[in-house]
């Protein structure tokens, strides 16, 4: 499962998007209300419980309840109620026009994790994705009015999917990990980068006490699968089949309105790791250490030095502060 | 007639789009105002905000709300408020709209634009929550029509007269959408012209007009494709009875390239004698 530090040089970085916002109260409009069965009223209606009085609270608790009714079971919540407190339209039956916006609800919240898990829904495929969005819903039902959060939960679902995923349940939860991270880094702050030219304003004596600041629009995580690569073949469009297990690590960042994902080696991400935990610069070579002692003696020290260069100009850090 | 708030007819205008931004940041394309879709640019620190900053640097911004939720029997969200004036302040925004329904109710949210049941109760109910809304934000919010699916059996008024009374008790101003108004018309059987002879067009500050899809038995408000002759022609008629106000196209679904969107909106020219944009009495 990916292990996340909130905050190239190894395999270089890949663009994600450079404009495209994911849009979320324009779910408003109803472009994802499904075409409605025309199935004639149950002849046994759902009465869950007395016939609610007509003030408007018992009103929206009823209509609530029964929008949220997931569409798995045949009927809404309380739908037994609907003859007496919805009118029959033109053409459509007072059920059939809850329905209406039963189906909506469910479309919505399911495009709205279409949204934020594109590489997770190919990797599950349709009906699967749809299940687990279905199953997400219910177990964790929207309860602010924005939707950038919705899908925070993601990670943690499909690691208790034991059942519904199998063994997808990592590769899953590694993936949601690093479609969250890039939800999150978009709507994270935006920090004024370090520059170059303001890292080489550190006096020589500073640097073993010079504390990187990451910028808050920057995630590091490790994978149990290789998830950035899958990543990107989906986004090439080269349908990539599902990877056998392999330790991965990423950066995902913000630059300007840019959004970056960086593929880490073991030693550039045990480095950048305890940079962006805070450590000074001596202290995070040190803990480093194990991992860097994977670069030959000779190439250490040029290729630590052409990280930073690269992290720099690629805007992960914000600030130098001094320990 | 212009609306009694005195707010400006700002001309035709689009809802702005996250598909559009690239177009609009590179060419600034001649667009009268930009309408925005306020909580896509609240609980967010980040990059829409950068969007956000550059468009309302050049752009005319109305904002448009989802989740106000102001029918429901849940308290006011105050934190969603005070972002919303945030937003606001940050834009400049001319006015700022919402619709008349409810999203949720025991802190749950369907993220729906969901029905009211036209009574008394209901209506006491809105306007206090609208004064209060009003009140904080120190201007006149702007409530439109929703398309609905379901109207409820123990309703005592119609969405018009609601919508009416609502707009007198609280004073506050109406964004009417045309596309909604044809929409619940099919769905209850009505006749729109109806619904625009109930309401008070000194109160409406904006139209709205979108595509929908025709399911045979219901119509729903997709926002899919381009809008239809029938409510083009609505549209020309509510522009006629408010003496002109704001138009605004909104697509939300299979969006096309900007140029494209923006040409469908400024068909809204076609329908209002070519006055859509201008300052115009009647």
């Amino acid at each position: 499962m990916a292990s996340v530090t909130a905050g190239g040089a190894d395999g270089g970085k890949t663009i994600v998007d450079s404009v495209v916002e994911r849009e979320r109260a324009s779910a408003t409009p109803v472009a994802r209300h499904k075409r409605l069965a025309h199935a004639a009223a149950p002849a046994h209606a759902n009465i869950d419980r007395a016939l609610p009085d007509r003030s408007l609270c018992s009103l929206e608790t009823w209509f609530a309840r029964a929008v949220m009714t997931p569409e798995s079971e045949a009927e809404p919540t309380g739908s037994g109620h609907a003859e007496r407190l919805l009118t029959r339209g033109p053409q459509l039956a007072p059920l059939e026009r809850l329905e209406v916006y039963r189906r909506a609800y469910h479309a919505r919240l399911i495009e709205c994790l279409l949204d934020d898990y594109p590489a997770l829904a190919h990797a599950l495929g349709e009906d699967a994705f749809d299940a687990l969005c279905r199953a997400y819903i219910a177990r964790h039902p929207s309860t602010g009015p924005n939707l950038n959060s919705f899908g925070r939960s993601m990670v943690e679902f499909c690691i208790s999917e034991v059942n519904s995923l199998g063994v997808l349940r990592g590769f899953a939860a590694d993936l949601a990990a690093l479609e969250w991270a890039m939800v999150e880094v978009i709507h994270a702050p935006t920090a004024q980068p370090l520059t170059l030219a303001g890292l080489a304003e550190v006096p020589v004596e500073r640097w073993a006490d010079a504390q990187l600041v990451a910028t808050t629009a920057f995630r590091l995580l490790r994978f149990d699968y290789p998830v950035n690569i899958y990543f990107q073949a989906f986004r090439d469009g080269r349908n990539p089949k599902i990877p056998e297990p392999a330790r991965s690590a990423a950066a995902v960042y913000r630059s300007g309105p840019t959004l970056w994902r960086m593929d880490l080696t073991e030693a550039a991400c045990a480095l950048l790791q305890a940079l962006a935990s805070g450590q000074s610069l001596s202290t995070s070579l040190e803990e480093a250490a194990a991992a860097l002692s994977e670069i030959s003696q000779d190439d250490a020290p040029g290729r630590v030095t052409s990280w930073f260069r690269d992290w720099v100009a690629s805007g992960l850090f914000a600030r130098v502060d001094f320990a | 007639m212009a609306n009694r708030f005195d707010l400006p007819n700002l001309g035709v205008g689009l809802g702005l789009r996250t598909v559009h931004y690239a177009r609009i940041l590179e060419s600034h394309p001649a667009v009268d105002w930009f309408e925005i879709i306020s909580d896509n640019y609240m609980q967010t620190a980040g990059r829409p905000l950068y969007y956000l900053d550059a468009i309302a640097e050049r752009y005319p911004i109305v904002m448009h709300g989802v989740s106000l939720s102001i029918g429901s029997t849940d308290p006011l969200d105050q934190a969603y408020l005070a972002e919303l004036r945030e937003v606001r302040n940050r834009t400049g925004a001319r006015w700022v709209s919402d619709h008349l329904c409810w999203t949720g109710v025991a802190g749950k949210n369907a993220h729906d634009l969901l029905p009211m049941p036209y009574t008394e109760e209901a209506l006491s109910h809105v306007a206090a929550r609208v004064r209060q809304v009003q009140d904080f934000l120190g201007a006149p919010l702007a409530l439109e029509n929703p398309s609905t699916y379901v109207e409820f059996a123990g309703a005592s008024m119609r969405e018009w007269e609601f919508l009416a009374r609502l707009a007198d008790e609280a004073n506050c101003a109406i964004l009417l959408d045309v596309n909604n108004v044809y929409v619940s018309a099919f769905n209850h059987g009505f006749d729109p012209q109806t619904y625009f002879d109930a309401l008070p067009f000194d109160r409406v500050v904006q139209l709205h007009v979108a595509g929908h899809t025709h399911h045979g038995t219901h119509i729903i408000d997709s926002h899919i494709g381009p809008v239809i002759d029938d409510v083009w022609t609505l549209l020309g008629d509510a522009y006629r009875r408010a003496g002109g106000a704001s138009v605004l196209l909104e697509w939300d679904a299979e969006i096309p390239p900007f140029d494209e969107t923006h040409a469908e909106a400024l068909r809204a020219k076609e329908f209002t004698g070519g006055r859509a944009g201008q300052a115009w009495r009647a």
